[in-house]
């Protein structure tokens, strides 16, 4: 018989393993957008007065303004603005050096690979998180230059006249109705100023960041180069926002790089050799344990670690539906094992590990707990809209006196306070609300804010699982409720699938299994009254006795698998392969092999505004490559404005997104200005890459070169727009135009709209357009000398892009290329 | 009897439904050299082509045997990796993909875990000199621009340090001057050894004077109608293709089986 070695979560789960972001957010503003949230934006970040009647004169013009005649409207007019989330704040301040930002949004960054970026080369990062710059740090030397390289927001506050001098000037708030949007509701960015004659050698960069369902990305750029200075400013829009679970958290599996550390079924940390995506068509496997919500998905030849039951049961036959039972010293006996998910039955036992974790944290008084076990069932705040005072409130049924005495009590005990009680007769309910700040900070930080989204902080998922304790009791007074079958049960349900689950493990650690089940929303009525009922996530345990068969062992719980369900599936799977045997992660707090399904997260939107200003012969360049999740509308309004003699480059890369519609342009009004835009666009299945340029020339011997490449497949769909104006006495301009597109398949499509307008005499104007099929006689060549058809295409498609990635830092002309092999794969063969 | 390098039997092969070849055989044993002349449109290319898998050729009759391995079903790059190598009449460009990129990922692919990446620019340097290619060719697009001369020395080098065990080389001595064809030539004997069989594909002879081959085949309309040692090239030089022409049709039996 095997030894029974009890599964050992280490230490350091959650920094090792934990690596989804709770979303810890100091304000998360409502959905929609209104001049109350437009005000309460501005109103949070302090901003002078010119800055919030920019914002609602902007939000006038969104308001106002049509959308685009000419865009494309079948996807366009997917986008609902009453459903995003126009603001985020996670943090309370900026942060400067590497060290003091906080643990999950490090973490986040260490996956795009970040911190090993800026030891080696880069000279500061802005990264932005949600909405807000978190992150930023400038090499001294340039320091002393007097180079400026702030978040928005905090280049707003440090430099008020530099900004209002510029801000808005590039790009009035009515160009368009996405420039409108972000004037109304932008939130970070960077700001850059470069002064006279500085010529900053290494890249300023910045990463941006969808995390949040329905969030909105409204940055901010503004760049300035004074007199005869120059800067490279590089923008990554990296990692994709499709979430899926391999753990007890939600994580962007897709974003997983090489080198990462994952805990894994052994409890033990280990590097991520490889992480893969790759398409898929087949079965696709649910594994729904007893408890529904803790279901998975995964691939049928996937590992997952359990223990079958024909080899634990007693020796009696089973009878009529009834499973065979099992003998309990048997199953705890046994070894668990990986078995392919396809092998997997009804009945079958799968590991579900228990946190070990344990950091006290002497700040959160048990009275703090139990608070904040009221607030997660009852409690919300919101900033008084006319005292413009912090509102922390709870409230109760009129019959709960217990509940709202203690409330009343540890307010007072927590933030010294008198909390007041206000009566609503109607409705049987008492609120008991307190004015605080702390008590207000105290709840979003580890709370959240909004029924849906509640989530607790990691402070409180380790905290000594007795003083846990203490936030279960209260919340479970709240939300929670007893009844009697043959044992006590104890149900409790909550919007926030995210806090079902954070429930469960806290459950977990003291001895309870809890399971999880869906309740579906819709409509409904309650007394009367039509209401729409959002999702409910139930919890059920017992406190007396496990659920049904489930089982503990050692750190572990055995619980056993109640359905097996089979669907046909197509689309991309991700893979993560670790460095170590056992080559084994987690899956919604199960042990399972390397391996599971991507979960869409629903549509979200960027829409940046970016204004560039080059004085008299600077130069500036500015490159983008840009990979959002292919759910993201990214809708982005671009331009510059170069003096005389001076140069700006426009490098824009755009792999992702649902739709992007882009065009940097430039406005050359001094004398011998350059411009230049070098785009690529990669459109595959479901997306469409509307990109291109626009070239003002408004003075005379201006100069300017538009070059895009782009490549359609399975369907993907590439615009071209372009626009060339010489306006009337700009004499002796040049501008030449070249667009070349290939197209992977029949399906796909590529059209250009170019435009000239051209009022001058004594211009130089040149236009060339191609579009080609990749040949069946160059991908031939390249597999008689050994290539496989995938890796013959790459190298064709990273040939045609070449003249775009060769002026890239090599460190992003790497990652292109690897990102459009990851997007060639799959789709020949 | 040792196992022959490549044996050809009864090959039938369509293009596009059309028949191109009608029941070829041939042998070529390790070390030799054979020549497979043949008039324009008598299926030289097609039989290159089918030899190296291009999805476009379909075998309808008869078998290709690889080291007495049945090619069919294996695909091109599969065939290139265990070392068979064609050497192009009009190589295809491949625009932003430099020599040097492309000549690294095909020793990859072709040599696996052997292939040392650290060696590569020594090994690529020597073969480029050897064969007196100018070192700013490695940072050229593969055939991009390139002119006759370049792109079957190109092919020739590809040859050399993808090291195949059977060459297959289509018609590389057209399009080339004097000077080019000795300096190919010089590099395809340069390349001969006991470990490697060439099935020299040409339309004229000429190139024959520096490459010494083992037995000549003449190819007309799709089947071989004689085979002998090189003297046959002379007299094909010669008399031209026109004798062999009167046999073009052969009798409608042979066609249909």
């Amino acid at each position: 018989m095997s030894e029974n070695k009890p599964f050992e979560i280490n230490k350091n789960y959650e920094q090792e393993y934990g690596f989804h972001s709770p979303e810890q957010y100091v304000f998360k503003a409502k959905r929609g957008l209104s001049k109350e949230i437009v005000e309460e934006i501005s109103w949070m970040k302090s901003e002078p007065d010119w800055m919030r009647a920019f914002r609602l004169r902007a939000l006038e013009h969104f308001n106002r303004k049509p959308m685009p005649a000419w865009a494309d409207m079948s996807l366009l007019s997917q986008i609902h603005f009453d459903d995003i989330y126009y603001y985020l704040k996670p943090t309370e301040k900026q942060e400067k050096r590497w060290e003091d930002v906080p643990e999950e949004i490090k973490n986040t960054f260490d996956k795009l690979g970040i911190p090993e970026a800026e030891r080696k080369f880069l000279a500061g990062v802005t990264a932005q998180y949600e909405s807000e710059v978190v992150y930023h740090s400038l090499h001294k030397d340039l320091e002393k230059q007097g180079v400026i390289f702030l978040g928005m927001d905090d280049g707003l506050k440090k430099y008020p006249e530099l900004v209002k001098k510029y801000f808005g000037t590039v790009i009035p708030a009515a160009d368009n109705k996405f420039s409108a949007l972000n004037s109304a509701t932008w939130s970070g960015g960077s700001f850059i100023y470069v002064p006279k004659g500085v010529k900053v050698a290494i890249p300023l960069q910045a990463y941006f960041r969808i995390n949040a369902q329905n969030m909105g990305q409204f940055e901010r750029t503004l760049i300035i180069a004074d007199e005869g200075s120059s800067v490279h400013y590089i923008e990554g829009c990296l990692p994709a926002g499709e979430q899926v679970s391999t753990g007890q958290r939600w994580v962007n599996i897709e974003s997983i790089r090489p080198k990462d550390t994952v805990l894994n079924s052994d409890g033990e940390e280990s590097a991520v050799r490889s992480a893969r995506v790759r398409q898929y068509r087949g079965e696709l496997l649910t594994i729904k344990p007893i408890s529904s919500g803790n279901a998975f998905q995964l691939t049928p030849e996937h590992p997952v670690l359990a223990v079958p039951r024909e080899e634990v049961r007693v020796p009696r036959k089973a009878r009529k539906s009834w499973l065979g039972e099992v003998s309990t010293k048997k199953l705890l006996a046994t070894e668990p094992r990986f078995i392919e998910a396809g092998k997997l039955h009804r009945g079958d036992f799968l590991v579900f590990p228990i946190s070990q974790i344990v950091k006290d944290d002497p700040k959160l008084t048990v009275a703090a707990l139990r608070l904040l076990g009221y607030y997660l069932s009852e409690g919300s705040t919101f900033v008084h809209r006319t005292l413009r005072m912090p509102v922390v409130t709870f409230s109760f049924g009129s019959t709960e006196r217990p509940l709202i005495e203690e409330t009343k009590r540890l307010i007072k005990e927590i933030t010294g306070k008198r909390a007041m009680e206000v009566a609503d007769r109607k409705k049987h309910g008492v609120s008991v609300l307190v004015y605080s700040k702390p008590l207000m900070d105290l709840c979003l930080e580890h709370c959240g804010k909004w029924a849906g989204t509640k989530e607790l902080s990691k402070t409180v998922m380790d905290l000594p699982p007795e003083k846990q304790a203490h936030l279960l009791e209260t919340y479970l007074l709240g939300d929670g409720s007893r009844y009697q079958r043959t044992h006590t049960m104890v149900r409790a349900s909550t919007a926030s699938k995210n806090l079902a689950r954070q429930l469960q493990e806290l459950l977990a650690r003291q001895g309870h299994y809890a399971t999880i089940s869906l309740r579906k929303g819709g409509p409904d009525t309650i007394l009367g009254r039509k209401i729409n009922r959002k999702d409910q996530y139930i919890l059920y345990y017992s406190p007396e006795k496990q659920m049904g068969e489930v089982r503990r062992r050692g750190n572990t719980f055995l619980v056993p698998v109640k359905e097996v369900q089979r669907a046909p599936y197509e689309g991309p799977v991700f893979n993560i392969e670790l460095d170590h045997s056992p080559n084994a992660y987690l899956a919604r707090g199960f042990a399972v092999h390397n391996c599971t399904a991507p979960v869409y997260a629903s549509d979200s939107l960027h829409s940046a505004v970016v204004e560039i200003i080059a004085l008299p012969h600077s130069h500036i360049r500015y490159t983008t490559i840009q990979n959002w999740s292919k759910n993201v509308y990214n809708l982005v309004t671009k331009r510059a404005i170069a003096h005389e003699n001076a140069t700006v480059e426009w490098l824009d890369g755009n792999l992702g997104s649902k739709l992007t519609m882009k065009y940097p342009g430039v406005c050359l009004v001094g004398r011998k200005a350059r411009g230049e835009v070098v785009s690529v666009a990669f459109s595959g299945k479901g997306q469409h890459q509307d990109a291109g340029a626009k070239m003002i020339h408004a003075a005379p011997e201006t100069t300017s070169t538009i070059l895009s490449k782009s490549i359609s497949k399975d369907g993907g769909r590439t615009s071209y727009r372009g626009l060339v104006k010489v306006y009337p006495q700009a004499d002796h301009v040049k501008s030449s135009v070249r667009c070349d597109a290939l197209l992977m398949d029949e399906l796909s499509r590529s059209d250009t709209y170019p435009t000239m307008e051209i009022d001058a005499e004594q211009v130089q104007i040149g236009h060339e357009a191609t579009v080609s099929k990749v040949g069946d006689e160059q991908i031939f060549y390249l597999m008689s000398r050994g290539l496989k058809e995938q890796e013959a295409t790459t190298m064709i498609v990273n040939g045609f892009f070449e003249a775009f990635t060769k002026e890239l830092p090599l460190e992003y002309a790497v990652e292109l290329n690897r990102l459009v092999q990851l997007e060639m794969e799959g789709s020949v063969g | 009897m040792s196992v022959p390098l490549l044996e050809i039997k009864d090959l039938h092969v369509q293009v596009e439904g059309k028949e191109i070849l009608k029941g070829i055989s041939l042998r070529v044993e390790k070390g030799q050299v054979h020549a497979l002349m043949g008039p324009n449109g008598s299926g030289k290319s097609t039989l290159s082509n089918t030899l190296m898998g291009h999805p476009k050729y379909q075998v309808t009759q008869g078998q290709i045997l690889y080291r007495g391995e049945n090619l069919a079903g294996l695909k091109t790059d599969a065939r290139a990796r265990a070392g068979i190598f064609l050497a192009f009449q009009y190589p295809t460009s491949i625009p932003g993909v430099s020599v040097a990129n492309f000549l690294r990922t095909a020793m990859k692919a072709r040599f696996g875990e052997a292939f040392q990446p650290k060696e590569f620019r020594k090994t690529f340097k020597a073969a480029m000199a050897e064969l007196g290619i100018d070192e700013g060719f490695a940072t050229r697009y593969v055939n991009d621009g390139f002119s006759g001369g370049e792109k079957k020395r190109h092919e020739i080098l590809q040859m050399k340090l993808l090291k195949p065990e059977l060459a297959i080389l289509d018609e590389t001595d057209s399009g080339l001057d004097i000077d080019a064809l000795r300096t190919v030539a010089e590099g395809i004997n340069h390349l001969r050894g006991p470990e490697l069989g060439i099935l020299l594909i040409t339309h004229y002879q000429r190139i024959l004077n520096y490459v010494q081959p083992e037995a000549v085949h003449v190819l007309i309309n799709g089947q071989i109608i004689r085979s002998g040692g090189k003297d046959l090239a002379h007299e094909l030089e010669a008399k031209g293709y026109a004798p062999y022409e009167v046999l073009k049709e052969p009798p409608k039996e042979i066609v249909s089986k």
